[in-house]
């Protein structure tokens, strides 16, 4: 009997079991390739740990960061890239270092970086998904830890400004989802007609970027023109997570604000009160006194 | 590193037969655009690192992927960032964050150029550097095995997909081979503490015969090949 493998990730929205794509990552594999993992979704209580989500807990072993994740779900038999030939074997890792080289730092971009979109969705709904204190020092740690990874990875001379930098991580990203594309072609996944690991990176990667609502989406935008992409990720979503393409979605980018503590509370009031605390709190620091007074009004 | 990065381009250009001339000089870090060397001089234009040394070879003309279809330029272009991501960073890691290394050869040989103290805070100013970089992107608490286990995967994986072909693409060389003979050459080449790298290297009898033939090929007017 296989010991229990438990999961710690990120919760889902949108219309995704995750909106992380690490933790999406560790979760298609294991619908791929079968594993029986027990999901348990990051929440308010102090229960484990958040700083290095995913995280999988076995009866002897904590295992983080997905490729080390994976790796010891081939060991214990899970293996999605059984059929695969060693020539796919080496595509696979070749085409994940393509993803974290060129597609990464644009996504980490758009979600933790971009003014836009970092304070009025991705904090407030990460900091909707801990407790307080932690949902003041946590996101705002990611957001560092993400543009730190950008500047260090790709911030080098003659790329002396952020703009420069920026201009060019989303040209690199726009061209390696091109290049998705066309390795894609018209199959339904990368090789062949099952799933595998390449698959799970893909899918980890551009879904939270296709699904999740931004003010500034660029490279979604692009990203929606690729339609077999888009067919890809929404072909996973329905058949391994089935979760219906029309849930979650929100009436407009102001509701969507006050929607995250209602989509994802338990029966905290007081944790719903924090979470209006903190949306105000991001209001106005991002759109100035006259909006955080409105928006005081309406949570109060 | 500049050993490294003088071989990828060079053999680049050798490949598209371009004629070329290597000169070295002591300022060439502040002479070119980037702060990288090597970097070409064509005319009154100067392009530094492989990527838009590349392209501006390509926009006069010479291009060695051009016969490539789409889906052959995206693995190409994977498995360049294969390189980049697992080779390049193995390299530096060894040369930066191996203590063994770091005190026998790195610090001694960055410093060199330098008088003393500006050798020591140099050398030490880049170390740092170069580990803050690995943290970023979560190579900071990889052992020397974990790393050299990495390289391991990331030649089995060139090996598969070399095969028994010459080159990684039909039967003409491309940037790729030009890239992984420039990490490969050095990697077998340079001296280090222990041998475990080259060593790891080694085990791929292919990718031993690709580097020899092309070091033959289109080095071997430099003089005896250091592969045998």
């Amino acid at each position: 009997m296989a010991a229990p493998l438990e999961l710690s990730c990120w919760g889902g929205g949108w219309g995704l079991p995750s909106v992380h794509s690490e933790s999406l990552v560790v979760m298609a594999y294991a619908k791929f390739s079968g594993a029986p993992l027990k999901v348990n979704v990051i929440d308010n209580t102090w229960r484990g740990s958040r700083g290095d989500v995913p995280i999988l807990t076995t009866e002897d072993n904590i295992v983080s960061q997905p490729a080390k994740i994976l790796n010891f779900l081939r060991k214990q038999k899970y293996n999605a890239d059984y059929e695969l030939s060693a020539k796919q074997g080496a595509d696979t890792l070749a085409y994940i270092a393509l993803l974290e080289e060129k597609l990464l730092p644009a996504v980490l971009h758009t979600f933790w970086v971009e003014s836009d979109n970092y304070f009025t969705v991705t904090k407030p709904w990460f900091a909707s998904q801990i407790p307080f204190p932690l949902s003041l020092i946590l996101p705002g740690r990611m957001s560092r830890g993400a543009l730190n990874r950008i500047l260090l990875t790709r911030g080098q001379p003659p790329l002396y400004h952020l703009r420069e930098v920026e201009a060019q991580i989303y040209r690199d990203a726009k061209e390696c989802l091109n290049l998705l594309s066309n390795r894609l072609g018209t199959s339904q996944f990368f090789f062949g007609n099952t799933p595998s690991t390449l698959d799970a990176y893909v899918f980890g990667f551009l879904a939270p970027l296709y699904k999740v609502r931004f003010p500034k989406i660029q490279l979604q935008e692009h990203l929606k023109q690729l339609s077999n992409l888009c067919r890809f990720c929404d072909d996973i979503l329905s058949s391994y997570f089935r979760i219906s393409l029309g849930a979650f979605s929100c009436v407009n980018r102001y509701q969507q604000q006050i929607d995250f503590g209602e989509v994802h509370s338990h029966d905290s009031t007081t944790r719903k009160l924090i979470a209006s605390e903190w949306r105000h709190l991001s209001s106005w620091t991002r759109y100035g006194r006259c909006k955080s007074a409105e928006t005081h009004t309406t949570c109060k | 590193m500049i050993i490294i990065r003088i071989l990828h381009e060079q053999a680049f250009l050798q490949m598209c037969n371009l004629p070329i001339k290597v000169v070295c000089r002591a300022n060439a870090e502040y002479m070119s655009p980037s702060g990288k060397v090597p970097f070409i001089h064509v005319g009154n234009q100067v392009v530094s690192e492989l990527g838009p040394i590349v392209q501006f070879v390509k926009a006069k003309g010479h291009s060695l992927s051009d016969g490539l279809d789409e889906v052959q330029k995206a693995e190409m272009k994977a498995y360049m960032e294969l390189v980049n991501n697992m080779l390049l960073t193995a390299e530096l890691y060894l040369q930066w964050c191996d203590e063994a290394t770091v005190g026998e050869i790195t610090h001694a040989r960055y410093g060199s150029p330098y008088p003393w103290p500006l050798n020591h805070i140099l050398a030490y100013q880049k170390q740092w550097e170069v580990k803050r970089k690995m943290k970023a992107i979560g190579w900071g608490k990889k052992t020397l095995d974990q790393v050299l286990e990495d390289v391991d995967q990331c030649c089995q994986a060139l090996s598969q997909r070399l095969g028994t072909q010459l080159y990684f693409f039909n039967k003409q060389p491309t940037e790729l081979d030009a890239l992984v003979f420039g990490h490969l050459y050095t990697i077998l080449t340079t001296q280090l503490t222990n041998d475990e790298l080259s060593e790891k290297v080694k085990n791929y009898s292919n990718l031993l015969a690709f580097c020899r033939r092309i070091e033959q090929h289109y080095f071997e007017d430099r003089g005896k090949g250091r592969l045998s």
